[in-house]
């Protein structure tokens, strides 16, 4: 088999992704395009599937803030074996609750053999709230920054080197969008303000961060969407970022390094993301370097930002089956205009 | 890598309309975003919300950001 082509694989949170903008759902996609790049680096929003979730060495699971520098050329990747997880409560949770979260934290260590370090609950709480942005898009704030970071601050100096947090969010169980979003349409409006809490503590502590929200359990709901199912098989939505922070890689600051195995921006071959999707920092960073994207139509989003709108040239592909199938055809050196009918025409330049 | 942050930090959104010549947009998107978001604070999070390529070879953009502000 050919060299692995690092592949970045983006589905922006928090903008309705028909694929990835639920419980973990884009999972598969994640599967297939590891397979075929032979390394693939994502976010939590692909890879966390609440009760759910799915470890491949092959996969580099970087939050967003991190994945932003990383494609900036500001940090470098270097995959581990294991990490020595730090458990972060908000103070917020009520006991029964934060008894559910310490519990999955001990059973990834009894069932999953992953390493345990610290856990801490805040010195106040933290204040989440949410908001819709004008376009529909989910965001959020945070009351008390400073109390997540002395807490993320307290569990680096003991020792964890990766941090699972877990916040208190607002609920109304019979809200419209949410009941939206159990059956499978609209936006999770949860996931603005998770992206911020992982981004702030990430960009703090220079560790791998994830966030998984402490919520009250629903009442069963007979018409729920798969895609939203794994958030209501269990207490809590911890077990996926447990697993994935478990082989996150290093997050290397300049200057350190490389080592063989470290992954730079300069080793990544392709990035594949919605169609729509297409004005994060990540993705803007890696078409300003000249790095191949793949721009996927059939993951409808509610955003139109895409190759159009922003002057971008992309490859095309129909789904994700025909984005692995480019990924593939880049990994192997195959250009891919070639497999295109008919043969786009030569380009003749002006003597 | 670790930021101590001297004062207590405050999360704020914000939504910038901003537009650029369009060669100047594909030399360095990431920069003229960040730049023009720095202006307000450090950019956490950011994205694109809506775009056009408009007449003149201008490029308009709509942001939706959170910052952090000292």
């Amino acid at each position: 088999m050919t060299a692995e082509l690092p592949t970045i694989l983006l589905i922006p949170t928090g903008i309705g992704c028909d694929q990835g903008g639920y419980a973990g759902d884009a999972l598969p996609v994640a599967r297939l395009l590891a397979a075929a790049s032979g390394c693939l680096i994502t976010h939590p929003n692909v890879m966390n599937g609440a009760s759910l979730y799915w470890s491949d060495a092959r996969i580099q699971y970087v939050e967003g803030w991190s994945l932003d520098a990383f494609a900036r050329g500001a940090l470098a990747l270097r995959p581990q074996r294991r990490q020595r997880l730090g458990l972060l409560l908000d103070a917020a949770i009520e006991p029964e609750l934060a008894l559910r979260q310490r519990q999955v934290f001990e059973a990834a260590g009894a069932t999953l053999g992953l390493e345990l370090g610290p856990l801490i609950s805040t010195d106040a709480p933290l204040g989440v709230s949410l908001r819709l942005a004008e376009s529909g898009s989910s965001w959020g704030s945070l009351e008390r920054p400073d109390a997540l970071l002395r807490a993320g601050e307290r569990l680096r100096q003991a020792g964890a080197t990766a941090i699972a947090v877990v916040a208190r969010f607002p609920e109304d169980s019979s809200a419209e969008a949410l009941q939206a979003y159990r059956r499978g349409s609209g936006v999770d409006a949860l996931a603005g303000a998770e992206a911020l809490i992982s981004h702030l503590l990430g960009r703090h502590l220079g560790l791998p961060c994830a966030h998984a929200p402490a919520l009250a359990p629903l009442a069963p709901m007979g018409e729920l969407d798969p895609r939203a199912a794994a958030e209501e098989l269990g207490y809590t939505f911890l077990a996926s970022v447990l697993v994935g922070l478990s082989r996150a890689p290093d997050l290397l600051p300049p200057g350190q390094g490389p080592l063989p195995g470290d992954i730079s921006i300069g080793q990544v071959g392709a990035v594949v993301a919605p169609a729509g999707a297409l004005g994060g920092e990540t993705l803007l960073s890696c078409a300003a370097r000249g790095i191949p994207l793949i721009a996927v139509q059939s993951n409808h989003c509610l955003l139109q930002v895409g190759a159009e709108q922003l002057g971008l040239t992309v490859l095309s592909a129909p789904n994700y089956t025909a984005a692995a199938g480019l990924v593939l055809a880049l990994r192997e050196g195959l250009a891919p205009r070639a497999l295109l009918r008919p043969l786009p025409p030569l380009e003749y330049l002006s003597g | 890598m670790n930021r101590p942050e001297a004062q207590p930090l405050r999360l704020v959104p914000l939504e910038l309309e901003l537009s650029f010549a369009a060669s100047d947009w594909r030399q360095d998107p990431v920069g003229l975003c960040r730049g023009a978001l720095a202006a307000h604070g450090e950019p956490l999070r950011w994205a694109i919300t809506a775009a056009e390529v408009r007449p003149g070879h201008q490029q308009w953009l709509r942001l939706e950001a959170v910052l952090l502000v000292p």
